[in-house]
């Protein structure tokens, strides 16, 4: 298989290489004479010249033109020639006298091919009267007229093949045009309403291959009036100087290659004539006459079609540009739409999926992927959530510039081949470290309507003794090969649109970003004033309870003995009452310093900042009869205040909340994937389970505080400050089972970059 | 130590801003043992200048110890006791700093400033006492002080 392929390939490039435009052969309906200078002696000739003059190609050889066509003709035509002023003769009629009275008319036009050989083409015709300048003149004003300035470039097209069409009477009448792989498309059909539509249909490429381009764009007319003519040979085969067949390029008689007769023939067509659209020096489209019959259209004929297609085409390549522009504007449209939801939303990708439509058309995809840090949107044909997320994961991987696009991803990344249907064609915009904008487009295989089934339409390979001929049907296959896996490609005004939104997405993440900053600043500062108001209330509360607390025992002290039993409840309810403040207000304090932001994060000796908070419950440990025993603990990275602020509010909380035994304590820790697990376990009185989340919310006691004494914020202080190193902390209890407070600390310190895109 | 210098009262200068706690310092003293004499006064300003036996103070006696609050007005407890300690003829005079804060930081500064001891007021009446009775016995009768 891979051995056929390769040999196929081989046969193809010859192709490509075959010299279709040397040959030895022309079209029957009319005769060359290729001649000598200065004399105008003839040195080839088409054998067709006995049919045609009665005189045979052997006698004709070395006699002068004036041998066929009265001196008076060829003088003024000599002097032309000698000035270098072939224009100005071109075209001409020119009369050979058969015999006696019975003459033949002959279109005849002068052209040097590429090796400055001087070139004679005969045309009989029947009209002694060439079009004047007005017919042309009122052809062009016609169909110019025909159109509105609105008129779209279908529109346009349209009117042209009808004009051609009604000029000439062929059945059918088609405008191609090429886009950048060559392929046509058909654009305008005229035709005959008994023939099969072939309008919106695409021709690969390799029908007109490369040779035969050139010659489009050499040889802006070209007639072949009976495809089925036998063609004609000239006489001798090479020319006597150069030993070479002669360069026909500019030949209007050159026959055609066989490959494009077969062409024509498959197509069941008798007779065409073909009228180059060249814009900037290059194939801009054609336009292709066919008659299922044979049909000769007179030199003049051809020639004021050839003129309608210069006259209108340029106004048609203007309005292409026009239709360009319009492109442009109206993608500048979707874009400007897109931008101002994005502006307007409070989330900008919600703004940016509020117009589905719009995002597609922007760049014509079929189908686009948002991923803007782990949150990925997917719509219209796209690959799968997991093939879009492998994807990306590839294209991290490459250097990418403001834009990366291709309109085969396949064969730059494998996996691709898995959704070539939906994403042969990518662009990738790259806005922000895991921020993407994609789009897809299917492969062109998926998308187009192809001229005609190949699998029966043409004939099979034809090869003939290692000679190669052009097969439709081979050419449509390696066409195929040439455009599998490739989508249609991305013009450059919609990558452009693309890098445009990029900017827009930019500067709206660059403004939130700004917002953001000037909150997190304002943040600040009212963080800071936060802080010095809560050091001066508590330093400012503290000092009037203070003193109600001491005048209240002053005057219990001194006055202790004059009150009676109420008096003395009183005074110490009033004392209950502002050591409770006192107690509340350091709490609070203690509460507000758990400062998320400053905690500094070190490499801590956990069990030093437990023994610090044992040393500190010194006295409660003892009073409370507690046996604590604690496993190895770890170094983690911690702020070692904090930890050990932590273990003491556990661990005075197990104290407290404690049953008629003795307490039991044990400290544990023991390492998970990413954290470290720290329990403390008691013998306490256990929790309730539905209680368990409330417990850490500030201030919610589960007690009186008869029962046990307390503002209900030590819990919530560890929570905070776990919060604060991103672990997490929870109990698992049972009423009357003692409790389990777990905590854990991130290994490693816990992710301090806090920002979310 | 003469008998002069031994029955002469110590001078002790409280300064001190809130009303109520020169009271209570004083009904504390009240029960004290050691012969004092309490100079009150109620800015940090005043403490200069009694300091520097100026304006209202031109006669004031050299304190023997000086108890000073923290959250003054006019001039701060913190800027007192840093001229206080910086100042050749006074920095001798033992300072105890005598506040309801215990922020870290006043602690730390204070001490930066060559504070002579900082102690938290209490809370608890009989605690005040203890404390109080504390300093007098400690800085006035147990230290043995420099000479001026």
């Amino acid at each position: 298989m891979a051995n056929l392929v390769s040999q196929q390939d081989q046969h193809l490039q010859e192709l490509e290489k075959l010299a279709i435009h040397t040959t030895s052969q022309i079209q029957a309906y009319g005769m060359v004479l290729v001649l000598a200078e200065p004399d105008l002696s003839i040195v080839q000739t088409s054998t067709n010249c006995h049919s045609l003059l009665g005189i045979s190609a052997q006698q004709l050889l070395g006699e002068s033109l004036e041998s066929i066509f009265d001196s008076f003709q060829i003088e003024p035509i000599k002097e032309q020639i000698t000035a270098g002023n072939l224009d100005f003769i071109n075209p001409t009629k020119l009369w050979a006298r058969l015999d006696g009275d019975n003459y033949t008319v002959f279109d005849a036009v002068f052209h040097r091919n590429a090796e400055n050989i001087l070139i004679l083409e005969l045309e009989p015709t029947d009209s002694v009267d060439s079009i004047s300048f007005l017919s042309f003149y009122h052809l062009a004003k016609v169909s110019i007229n025909e159109l509105g300035a609105s008129a779209s470039l279908e529109e346009f097209c349209q009117v042209i093949v009808k004009e051609v069409r009604q000029l000439t009477g062929f059945d059918r009448v088609m405008l191609y045009r090429f886009d950048q792989y060559n392929h046509g498309d058909v654009i305008a059909e005229d035709k005959r309403a008994d023939l099969e539509p072939y309008l919106g249909l695409r021709y690969p490429e390799s029908d007109i291959p490369q040779p035969a381009r050139r010659l489009f764009i050499h040889n802006p007319i070209r007639l072949i009036p009976d495809a089925k003519a036998p063609v004609v040979e000239l006489y001798p085969a090479l020319h006597p100087s150069t030993e070479q067949p002669l360069d026909l390029t500019q030949s209007i008689l050159r026959s055609a290659s066989p490959c494009h007769l077969e062409y024509l023939h498959n197509m069941k067509v008798g007779a065409s004539l073909t009228i180059s659209l060249i814009k900037d020096g290059a194939l801009w489209g054609l336009i292709a006459c066919h008659h299922l019959t044979p049909k000769h259209v007179p030199y003049e004929l051809r020639k004021a079609c050839e003129f309608l297609g210069r006259v209108v085409f340029a106004d048609l390549s203007a309005r292409e540009d026009t239709q360009d522009y319009d492109y442009r504007m109206a993608l500048k449209e979707i874009q400007t739409r897109l931008v101002d939801e994005m502006t307007t939303s409070p989330d900008f990708i919600e703004g940016l999926m509020a117009d589905r439509q719009g995002l597609l058309d922007l760049t014509g995809a079929q189908g686009a992927a948002l991923c803007f840090g782990d949150r990925l949107l997917l719509l219209g044909q796209t690959p799968s959530e997991s093939e879009v997320k492998y994807l990306l994961q590839w294209l991290k991987g490459q250097a990418l510039d403001d834009v990366f696009f291709t309109q085969s991803l396949a064969s730059l990344y494998s996996d691709a081949l898995g959704f070539k249907e939906v994403a042969s064609g990518l662009i990738a915009l790259p806005i922000a470290e895991r921020n993407y904008l994609l789009w897809f487009r299917p492969e062109v295989l998926q998308t187009v309507n192809w001229g005609g089934d190949p699998s029966h339409a043409f004939e099979i390979v034809a090869l003939n003794n290692q000679q190669v001929r052009l097969s439709p049907r081979k050419s449509f296959e390696r066409w195929k090969e040439t455009v599998r896996l490739n989508s249609l490609p991305w013009k450059p005004v919609e990558i452009r649109a693309a890098l445009e939104l990029k900017k827009a997405i930019v500067n709206i993440i660059l403004r939130q970003a700004d917002e953001l900053a000037e909150l997190a600043r304002d943040l600040e500062r009212s963080n800071a004033d936060l802080k010095k108001f809560a050091y001066v209330a508590s330093h400012d509360l503290q000092e009037p309870l203070n003193q109600v607390a001491n005048y209240v025992q002053l005057l219990e002290m001194r006055y202790g003995e004059q009150l009676d039993e109420d008096a003395a409840e009183f005074i110490n309810f009033a004392v209950d009452g502002v050591s409770l403040m006192q107690t509340l207000i350091d709490d609070v304090l203690a509460y507000s310093k758990v400062d998320v932001q400053n905690a500094e994060l070190a490499l801590t000796d956990s069990h030093q900042a437990l023994d610090r908070a044992l040393a500190n419950l010194r006295r409660r440990i003892l009073e409370n009869q507690a046996r604590i025993t604690v496993d190895p603990l770890p170094a983690v990275m911690a702020d070692g205040t904090q930890l050990m602020q932590v273990f003491q509010n556990l661990i005075g909380n197990a104290l407290k909340f404690r049953t008629k035994t003795p307490p039991e304590i044990h400290v544990s820790a023991q390492r998970l994937d990413k954290a470290w697990l720290f329990s403390v376990q008691d013998n306490g009185i256990g929790i309730d389970p539905q209680f368990f989340d409330r417990i850490f919310v500030i201030f919610q006691r589960l007690h009186t505080r008869d029962e046990y004494s307390g503002t209900g914020m030590g819990l919530a202080i560890c929570k905070k400050i776990i919060d604060g190193h991103r672990g997490q902390i929870w109990v698992e209890s049972e009423l009357g089972q003692g409790s389990t407070f777990f905590f854990t600390i991130p290994v490693g310190g816990a992710e301090r970059d806090r920002r979310r895109v | 130590m003469t008998v002069a210098e031994y029955e002469q009262p110590k001078v002790i200068l409280l300064v001190e801003d809130s009303k109520a706690d020169i009271r209570l310092v004083q009904e504390v003293l009240k029960s004290s043992t050691v012969a004092h004499d309490l100079r009150v006064v109620r800015d940090g300003l005043a403490a200069m200048d009694y300091l520097y036996q100026r304006n209202d103070h031109l006669d004031a006696p050299r304190p023997n110890l000086i108890v000073l609050d923290l959250n003054l007005p006019k001039k701060d407890g913190r800027e007192v006791l840093a001229e206080i300690k910086t100042n050749p003829d006074l920095k001798r005079i033992p300072v105890v700093v005598l506040t309801t804060s215990h922020h870290e930081e006043d602690i730390q500064c204070s001490y930066e400033l060559h504070v002579n001891c900082y102690i938290t007021k209490s809370r608890n009446l009989k605690d005040l006492f203890k404390l109080v009775q504390g300093i007098e016995s400690f800085w006035l009768e147990t230290v043995t002080l420099p000479h001026d």
